[in-house]
């Protein structure tokens, strides 16, 4: 092994020790806001597949997150299911969400794709409310609590449990990108004829993508039932669904590292900020502007072109 | 009750086909869809409020500064904002509508907090009947404006010679700048246009609706589902998707199920899309992204 890999490996194992230990050195609160991080991470990763390496602007991925967590919350309400297993379910039914929603991503593009898949959001929300007698409604529900060993998991407990799925999400997603299956991602995404002309399964290909990121956000929604132990219709809306386009667009569009920068940046800047009725959306949208502005390919491409290790192979315009 | 259904649905749409012409008029002038529409929308009703309740301005002197105020915004927003990026792919031009979005709904919660206040008529008198028909003066005014605009608009594009000009630097930009039109000129009044039109479908509904921060995000949707419906892209489709979707909407709620009202857009947007892209009255154009 090259010596600059070693160090690398050695940069990650400290990076993953320190974030073992992070619980020791955070109250309460911050805990919780760490936690967030890494629910919006996963679910930016998974957004990131559909946006940023198939490069199709579709707006489900709300959707997607919303489904998942009454996936979880409601097998464990209805079924008793332990959360493990609700977490699975989470992942399997935003699976074939994402799978149905990439159905009509063969047919309609561009903006049309963007508005279609946003219906299908608010549609999602509407049955939520309506399917009252499964879905408790408007108000929502409350989730069963998770216990281990004999006791309710804490802040500290979510976080392992967070730490782990997320971390199986990102590699999962990283060795999924990097394979035959990403490059055709990426291949589409630059020229669908092209990409068929040499073989590419276009319509296959989407549906893969759209699948995975439906599983991906799904597990995220899942997540995010624990997170919260409530799940309502009304956190799956349209503010929702603009929260996770802008961590992909600040992070940057087909990169994983940005994606988590993004998350990190944008649920940690509105906590503080919280108690200033509109500043909160005021700071949001000035940091927007400026990466817009400043940085076109997000955060995730400033650190591509400054340090070239970390480049991500299939990163590009 | 068919009839009543069908009349408060035109009203209603007429709102929406108001937005959605807003909406049209930039998707055409500059290929951005334009999310912070509903704002645009917001702000308009703002923007009376704010002078009448704290000012004490007549109500039509309110209404002529929140139009031109809005003019003023939607050029401004063209020339800092949507210009510097044009070239920058689609997407980016997006996310920086989105950024506005936010950016004027948290300086209106900023300084209207979670406060929900209501505009007073703009039209006050009782309800006229019409055999079966109820209207109110509002309907009435609304239908009138509406009307009004849509003919305007519809002469000015298709009569006047500015009007060819615009249509010209909307279809073929590089073209129409090579034939000496000021294109930016054109895509920055247009700016100012959508947004005029998005503030005057805003003073247009708050006395029937409330004025909040929040109040553009159903607005914005139905205009996508307008836009959808009648051709997106198509200004005569755009009017004619928004009061069919008034009309729909009135007569699934009145004969299946009020909860369906709120639904409406978005099934049709599905539908539409899946079935007929084009819409009722468009042509199959691609959007670039």
């Amino acid at each position: 092994m090259s010596e600059p890999h070693k160090k690398n490996r050695l940069l990650w194992l400290v990076a993953f020790a320190l974030l073992l230990v992070l619980p020791l050195a955070v109250n309460n609160y911050v805990q919780f806001v760490v936690n967030t991080m890494l629910v919006y991470s996963l679910a930016a990763i998974g957004f990131n597949v559909v946006i940023g390496y198939l490069g199709q602007l579709a707006f489900a991925n709300a959707a997607f997150f919303g489904i998942g967590a009454y996936a979880a919350g409601l097998s464990m309400a209805h079924l008793g299911l332990p959360y493990p297993l609700a977490l699975v379910a989470a992942a399997v039914v935003g699976g074939l969400a994402g799978a149905l929603v990439g159905l009509p991503a063969l047919r309609v593009r561009g903006y049309y794709l963007a508005i279609v898949t946003l219906a299908f959001g608010e549609l999602m929300r509407w049955m939520y409310v309506h399917a009252d007698s499964v879905t408790y409604g408007a108000s929502g529900f409350n989730v069963p609590q998770v216990v281990l060993f004999g006791r309710g998991l804490n802040e500290t407990g979510k976080y392992y449990v967070f730490l782990l799925v997320t971390l199986l999400g990102l590699g999962a997603t990283r060795f999924l990108v990097k394979s035959r299956i990403g490059r055709a991602f990426v291949a589409v995404r630059n020229n669908e004829a092209a990409a068929a002309s040499t073989g590419v399964a276009v319509l296959r290909t989407k549906v893969v993508a759209f699948a995975w990121s439906g599983l991906i956000v799904g597990l995220a929604g899942g997540l995010y039932a624990l997170l919260n132990g409530r799940v309502s219709p009304d956190t799956f809306g349209l503010s929702q669904m603009l929260m996770h386009f802008a961590i992909v667009m600040i992070g940057g569009l087909g990169s994983l590292a940005g994606s988590i920068i993004g998350a990190v940046l944008l649920t940690g800047a509105p906590e503080l900020l919280r108690n200033f009725p509109g500043l909160e959306e005021i700071v949001f949208s000035l940091l927007l502007m400026a990466v817009l502005f400043l940085m076109p390919r997000g955060i995730g491409g400033l650190i591509a072109d400054r340090i070239p290790g970390a480049r991500e192979r299939l990163y590009q315009e | 009750m068919l009839a009543q259904l069908i009349v408060s649905g035109v009203a209603v749409g007429c709102v929406y086909a108001l937005i959605a012409l807003g909406m049209t008029i930039l998707f055409r002038s500059t290929t951005i869809v334009n999310f912070c529409h509903g704002e645009f929308f917001m702000l308009g009703a703002f923007a009376v409020l704010v002078p009448l309740q704290t000012l004490g301005w007549g109500y039509g002197w309110c209404i002529l500064f929140s139009l031109s105020l809005l003019f003023v915004v939607g050029m401004a927003v063209e020339r800092g904002l949507m210009r510097p990026l044009q070239h920058a792919p689609h997407i980016s031009l997006a996310m920086m509508t989105v950024a506005l979005s936010y950016l004027f709904k948290g300086v209106a919660r900023f300084f209207y907090g979670r406060e929900v206040v209501a505009l007073p008529p703009l039209l006050a008198g009782d309800p006229v009947f019409f055999g079966d028909v109820v209207l109110t003066p509002q309907d009435m005014l609304i239908m009138g404006v509406v009307l009004v605009v849509v003919v305007a608009s519809y002469l000015f594009f298709q009569k006047t010679e500015i009007g060819k000009v615009v249509e010209a630097a909307s279809e073929t930009p590089r073209g129409a700048s090579l034939s000496g039109i000021n294109v930016p000129l054109l895509r920055n009044l247009m700016w100012g246009a959508g947004a005029t039109m998005g503030a005057l479908a805003g003073i247009l509904i708050a006395p029937n609706t409330l004025v909040y921060p929040d109040m553009g995000g159903h607005m914005l949707v139905r205009g996508f589902a307008a836009m959808t419906l009648g051709g997106f892209g198509s200004l005569p489709g755009a009017v004619v998707g928004g009061i069919t979707l008034g009309v729909v909407e009135n007569l699934a709620g009145g004969y299946v199920s009020s909860a369906l009202v709120e639904i409406t857009a978005y099934v049709v947007i599905i539908i539409v899309l899946l079935i007929r892209p084009q819409g009722l009255l468009g042509n199959w154009r691609r959007a670039r992204v």
